[in-house]
């Protein structure tokens, strides 16, 4: 069993010096919040995720939930887990005040969240599912809805749930057949939805259905979907769970990964129909769940980053362990000192690191977002697909190279890191597949606006590489040329796509995966070398890092520059390439 | 320049660390007077004039030195120490329980757990839960120490000191003894057993695990177990020692018929001892172990019951 | 009642032990610093007398430079109401601790005070005893159990034989152990009111301690390497070996 170690230095100094998070916190006012707290937040998380969900992650994946009449038992010790987790108030973290939410900024919430999913990402999926219900309620629900439910979720005493998908209807929404009939102040809602995580458990008194429907008079196609709340037990006069409804999970999926999470086919309606309460207006669902989209995808997105921060930590751990071969002085040598077990080490810290900063200024600008900054707002929505798209592939490679340091033993499943491989394979397809993230990016994020927030984004990777240049420390001007070669080459292929792509749907199609993996390097590598600058600048002055800490930080933005930037430019050649040859042979030759 | 020691005993029988602790007076040279206190001690008292290096015995009887309570002991020591160059008790929860507050009293330090003796003033002592040695020099005039006892070798017991008996009765009157509960002679828990003796695949069989028990008894030992042996039913989950269960760092780690695998290893390479038994020569285990002995288990764990 | 408890910053239990390579001491730079894990089981006991109603206010006190306000604070998130930091350099002598805490007893009249019963890196294992001999108060030590009746505490020890009970006057110093009770975790309501406890500074002179120097660190080494393992031929050379060379048994 692997242990986790919570990296609160990184993340302290992602959050104080990356972001900025004084300043953060005075321009959101939230007067009470500071570095200081933030530092004490994390390291008190970290606490619970390293001593209590941690363990629980490989008992998860051997001891999947089971279900019997009906109910879902949830894996031994998930249940006092969670109970812990919401007596020490963590579900509470970002909910706001009107509700019992202690209000804290989205980008703490994320830095926490990232630990949560690092120790145990099957049972982390569990508040993240009922964050979305709370954000879901917040912005759409009725003030009555918000009454009922909100205190509870946002308390974690209940939890939520997504019921998008159906048998024929994955990614595309359209189909949607779900049904949903008025009587009187509530509806009835019957179907079957599948893929539904942590769609029933005995954690806690009531578990609330988000589940998207159709009414009979609704039109067609993906304006004809409703919203609905379904609560697996409807509330009695005190607001208290009473009454079954009339929903339950009829079976369990078995899986390739995250056996500690059940994922549930429910059936909604099998005696009459389930009581559902609807969540704004009728036929506007999927307008209410995009709106859910931005947060939902950056939480999958920074998951890549938790199952990638497990796997390293597990392989350094191994690398040291392990002794194969001789050292010099004819003593046997650790892995960790052959140049390509620390060449994989050195891959995976400086790729976590980057998506660790990306993850994070992503968040902070979500912050500012909320808080009426348009610039933010457009930063933001710019980096979700890559958040989303370029985070959960990468964490592939990492959680691959887990299993290649580990050599033959990686392979059996005892030491489990094949586990972290296995669960990480959920990440590039729900919530969005890549292959939608990079439509998304290319399409309404890089086309529609006519590359505005792109240009937005090259001109500050161009203001550090610039201030990389003018660096005393000869390092930093080594990879303020690196990154300004990156990012001049990733120009031409993004001009070349803005000139050729809209009015070509299949070209756009073809490369849109190679756009969102360049954007991805171009964006991480860039966090990754800003935070090398700031480093270099800290270390002239008293600080609380150490020397030790801020020199590794830019030598591991130095690795990142010389291991990925490099494919920026491969993926711009792809781009410019068109992939013209991707329609080439008829489907029978295939 | 005299040392005062103070005796562990039960006023039954003396404790084998006043032994150890007698050795480590004996380094720092210089006549060695031990005291004994208690009540109804004077055959420990008899006992203690015969170790070897101690010149007198102090023996103080009273019914408020019975269960050595800190707050009657360190008004004793204190009233005796205050002569002596060095006041020295082993180690032990009573040694630790008195000794600071004498230290407090005399406004000294107390150099506690040493290891080694450098010089009449200066001492080795483990620090970091052993992870470090520190070397301290003690500046006091009297020296205040509390001596490990696997530091020193027992003192020899072929003396003849004199006894004197001390009359004062000390009680502060703010603490009384309740009660007293022996040990129950069950196993420790793994993790916190000094000595943990674990089977393997070899053990052949849940029953044969009797073999392990049997020695664990004698050892005041826990047992284990590796994953092979838990995966083929032997034992239960609960006694796996390994990255996937337990992870332990006992004084003494004794495997058997366990063949090393790095999971196994993980779980029990930080002890202090590794003595591995197994008969394939070849086992990996053999390459951590500090002793190992190449034999059939079922040979040599009786055999090994039978003289502990 | 009120409760004063002692808490120290120390390595993280998880943190590698690293010694310097001029064997000045051990290195500390940049490592992770935590509350002694002792001192959090006196933490735990002191916030569970309160919310068992017995205790009424409590307090956690601690001695070393501003860093360890840290400590401080993530003792008052698990639930104490104020804190004390006394000032000192790093590494002040466990008697100068006793002398100062002496101090602190003395203006804040506690009824208990409880400490761990040792901190993790030094690991000397005197600085209740001393506080209560210096307060020429009672002690219980190695608390694996602990009552509050009739204004006294009883307290069942952890002694080398097995347990023993004992019954101490109030006010008493009393250090945990172990089993005392499990450490709970700081809540997220309890970390953001944590932030608005009071926190007060004392310096020794304030206090009116002069830190004096008893002892002095010669030397700070790693452990002795561990010997190459050696094959023994039966049983009777193995409990040889055990008991004379490496004396575990």
């Amino acid at each position: 069993m692997s242990t986790y170690t919570p990296p609160l230095q990184d993340s302290t100094f992602v959050l104080d010096q990356l972001i900025g998070l004084d300043q953060l916190c005075q321009d959101l006012n939230l007067d009470e919040v500071n570095s200081d707290l933030a530092g004490v937040v994390i390291e008190e998380a970290g606490k619970l995720a390293a001593d209590v969900l941690a363990p629980l992650n490989i008992v998860g994946d051997h001891n999947g939930p089971k279900v019997s009449d009906g109910k879902v038992l949830e894996t031994a010790g998930f249940a006092d887990a969670y109970q812990q987790f919401v007596e020490n108030g963590w579900a509470t973290l970002t909910g706001p005040e009107a509700f019992g939410g202690q209000a804290l900024p989205n980008v703490l919430g994320t830095a926490v969240n990232e630990m949560w999913h690092s120790a145990n990402m099957a049972f982390g999926l569990c508040p993240l599912l009922s964050q979305g219900s709370v954000e879901a309620l917040i912005a759409h629900g009725s003030e009555t809805l918000q009454q009922q439910y909100l205190p509870h979720l946002i308390s974690g005493e209940w939890t939520g749930t997504m019921n998008l998908t159906e048998p024929n209807a994955g990614s595309d929404l359209a189909a949607v057949a779900a049904k949903a009939v008025r009587d009187g102040d509530h509806y009835k809602i019957s179907g079957q939805k599948i893929f539904i995580t942590w769609g029933d458990h005995q954690m806690a008194s009531n578990i609330v259905h988000l589940v998207l429907a159709r009414l009979p008079d609704a039109p067609a196609g993906v304006k004809g979907i409703s919203l609905f709340v379904v609560p697996k037990f409807l509330l009695d006069e005190q607001g208290q769970p009473g009454d079954q409804n009339d929903v339950c999970c009829i079976s369990l999926e078995h899986k390739l990964g995250i056996h500690g999470s059940p994922t549930c086919v429910m059936s909604f309606g099998d005696n009459g129909g389930a009581t559902g309460y609807l969540v704004g207006e009728e036929n506007k669902g999927l307008n209410y769940m995009f709106t859910m989209m931005n947060h939902a995808r950056q939480s999958v997105g920074l998951q890549g980053l938790s199952i990638s921060e497990r796997a390293y930590q597990q392989a350094l751990q191994y690398s040291q362990e392990r002794f194969q071969g001789s050292n010099p002085d004819g003593s046997k040598a650790a892995i960790i000192n052959h140049p390509d077990v620390r060449r994989m080490l050195m891959a995976m810290k400086s790729g976590n690191e980057a998506m660790r900063a990306l993850a994070l200024s992503a968040a902070a600008d979500i912050d500012r977002a909320h808080h009426g900054d348009a610039e933010s707002k457009k930063r933001v929505e710019f980096y979700t697909p890559i958040v989303k798209g370029w985070m959960t592939e990468l964490s592939q490679e990492l959680t691959s190279l887990n299993i290649q340091v580990h050599g033959g033993m990686g392979f059996i499943e005892e030491t489990g890191a094949a586990q972290h491989y296995r669960d990480a394979r959920i990440l590039p397809i729900y919530e969005g597949t890549t292959g939608i993230q990079a439509l998304d990016l290319i399409g309404r994020k890089t086309l529609f606006d006519k590359g505005a927030a792109l240009t937005q984004l090259q001109t500050d990777i161009q203001a550090t590489v610039e201030l990389l240049n003018s660096a005393k420390n000869t390092e930093l001007n080594a990879l303020g040329s690196k990154l300004g070669k990156a990012l001049s080459k990733s120009q031409a292929a993004s001009q070349w796509l803005l000139e050729n792509a809209a009015s070509d749907k299949q070209l756009m199609g073809n490369v849109s995966v190679d756009n969102l993996m360049m954007m991805g390097y171009l964006t991480g590598g860039w966090l990754i070398a800003k935070s090398a600058l700031l480093a270099d600048q800290l270390s002239s002055e008293e600080n609380n890092y150490g020397s030790p800490f801020l020199n590794a930080k830019v030598a591991t933005a130095d690795f990142f520059a010389d291991h990925y930037l490099p494919r920026v430019g491969q993926h711009a050649e792809t781009i410019l390439s068109g992939l013209k040859s991707t329609f080439a042979i008829d489907i029978d030759l295939l | 320049m005299a040392i005062l020691v103070i005796a562990e005993h039960d006023n039954r029988t003396l404790k084998g660390a006043t032994l150890n602790t007698i050795t480590a007076a004996s380094q720092i040279g210089g006549d060695i007077h031990l005291l004994v206190a208690g009540n109804n001690c004077k055959g420990v008292a008899a006992t203690a004039a015969n170790i070897a290096g101690v010149s007198k015995v102090l023996l103080a009887e009273q019914s408020t030195y019975e269960h050595q309570l800190a707050e009657n002991m360190a008004k004793l020591v204190l009233e005796l120490g205050k002569d002596y160059s060095h006041i020295i008790s082993p180690a032990t929860s009573a040694g630790k329980n008195f000794m600071p507050r004498v230290a407090a009293l005399l406004d000294v330090a107390q150099i506690s757990d040493i290891t080694a003796v450098i010089s009449a003033d200066t001492f080795e002592r483990p620090i970091y839960a052993g992870n470090a040695v520190a070397t301290v020099q003690s500046l006091d005039s009297i020296k205040v120490i509390t001596v490990r006892s696997t530091g020193f070798d027992p003192a020899e017991e072929n003396g003849s000191a004199s006894i004197a008996e001390i009359g004062t009765a000390h009680d502060a009157g703010i603490s009384t003894f309740v009660s007293e509960e022996v040990a129950e002679s069950d196993r420790p828990e793994l993790t916190a057993a000094n000595i943990v003796i674990s089977g393997g695949r070899g053990m052949g069989n849940g029953e044969n695990f009797g073999l392990l028990e049997n020695v664990a008894d004698k050892l005041g030992a826990a047992v284990g177990a590796s994953r092979a042996a838990v995966d083929a039913g032997f034992v239960p989950n609960d006694m796996q020692v390994g990255q996937t269960g337990k992870i332990v760092a006992p004084d003494l780690y004794i495997a058997v018929g366990i063949s090393g695998a790095i999971q196994h290893l993980a779980g029990m390479k930080d002890s202090k001892i590794i003595v591995a038994i197994n008969k394939d020569e070849e086992a990996p285990i053999f390459t951590v172990a500090d002793y190992g002995l190449v034999a059939d288990l079922f040979d040599v764990m009786p055999e090994l019951q039978q003289k502990l | 009642m009120k409760i004063l408890v002692a808490v120290k910053r120390v390595i993280d239990y998880n943190a590698k032990v690293r010694v310097k390579t001029d064997n000045t001491d051990v290195d500390l730079t940049n490592t992770k610093m935590a509350i002694n894990p002792f001192c959090e089981i006196a933490v735990e006991e002191a916030v569970r007398l309160k919310e068992s109603g017995t205790a009424s206010e409590t307090i956690a006190v601690s001695v070393g430079p501003k860093s360890c306000q840290e400590q401080i604070r993530t003792a008052l998130a698990l639930g104490m109401d104020r804190g004390i930091q006394i000032e000192t350099e790093d590494s002040p002598e466990s008697l100068s601790v006793a002398k100062l805490l002496a101090k602190v007893v003395a203006e804040e009249q506690p009824d208990l005070i409880i400490m761990g019963k040792q901190a993790i890196d030094s690991d000397n294992n005197q600085t209740g005893q001393m506080l209560a001999a210096l307060s020429g108060i009672p002690q219980a030590t190695f608390a694996s159990e602990m009552k509050i009746e009739d204004g006294k505490a009883v307290v069942t020890r952890e002694v080398d034989g097995g347990l023993q009970t004992v019954a101490i006057d109030l006010p008493a110093v009393v250090t945990t152990d172990l089993r005392l009770n499990e450490p709970r975790y700081a809540s997220l309501p309890n970390i953001m009111k944590a932030k608005r406890k009071p926190l007060a500074v004392k310096t020794p002179d304030e206090l009116g301690v002069e830190m004096k120097q008893h002892t002095k660190l010669l030397k700070v080494a790693p452990p002795a390497e561990r010997q190459a393992g050696v094959m023994v031929n039966s049983i009777d050379e193995l409990l040889e070996k055990l008991q004379s060379e490496a004396k575990v048994i």
